[in-house]
């Protein structure tokens, strides 16, 4: 899967970054923590730089991780005809 | 404060803003930081993708559908949980420039999409490619004038 060891990464020194960098955006690539970022263009910026078009991971450093909630969506509302 | 109205109403079904949804065009584009890099390196950019947003008030962030970020090879930046009565999975997240013309807002960069399978037409042919959600929303005021078949957005 996409992003796997650096998901992996993440979760083995989220500690150490909620200490350090709580409300930032870490860039990881690989096993390998490259920078917190005040916001997620920034650090997007930063990972095109260093490695262009290969994949990187970008997460918001939080205690309780960003969840995407859409009733609609799943209920197939968006297509209900009465 | 620029104001906005976007009458949803055509000659055949008469009003589109029941049946259709609140629809904005849209425009979806590599991310200007990866457009840059290709440019240096002479990599072919993709041309914009040309759309409608539905505005989705039940949606706690904006979703573009994902094959259009592939076909704009763009790499997923994340994975994150998603939350539905249906259940809980998972979605990748991706960067991506937006463009809203009609709202003469262009070039937003958007640091964080999520990537699903969402395109679909309406019954006036217009192909929706993104929900637009609350994280774009709260910078808006928005009336849903249903009587008179209009959205207003303003900023």
């Amino acid at each position: 899967m996409a992003l796997e060891q650096e998901l992996e990464h993440f979760a083995s020194i989220k500690a150490d970054l909620l200490k350090n960098h709580a409300g930032k955006f870490a860039l990881i690539k690989g096993t390998e923590f490259i920078g917190a970022f005040d916001n997620p263009q920034n650090a997007y910026q930063e990972g095109v730089n260093r490695f262009g078009r290969e994949s990187f991971l970008i997460k918001r450093i939080s205690e309780q991780e960003e969840v995407y909630r859409n009733l609609g969506l799943s209920l197939g509302l968006m297509n209900a005809r009465l | 404060m620029p104001v906005f109205d976007f009458f949803h109403w055509n000659q055949q079904q008469g009003d589109t803003l029941t049946d259709s949804g609140p629809l904005i065009q849209v425009v979806v584009s590599m991310p200007a930081a990866l457009e840059e890099f290709c440019t240096k390196k002479g990599y072919q950019i993709p041309a914009p993708i040309p759309g409608y947003a539905l505005i989705d008030t039940g949606a706690s962030a904006t979703a573009v559908d994902e094959d259009i970020l592939q076909q704009l090879s763009v790499v997923p930046i994340d994975l994150m949980p998603t939350a539905t009565p249906s259940g809980d999975g998972k979605s990748f997240v991706y960067p991506a420039k937006i463009t809203f013309p009609g709202l003469n807002l262009t070039d937003l960069a958007m640091g964080r999409v999520i990537g699903s399978k969402l395109k679909w037409q309406t019954i006036d042919n217009k192909e929706i490619i993104m929900l637009l959600g609350r994280d774009l929303l709260r910078y808006f005021l928005m009336i849903y004038n249903g009587p008179g078949s209009t959205l207003t957005l303003s900023y």
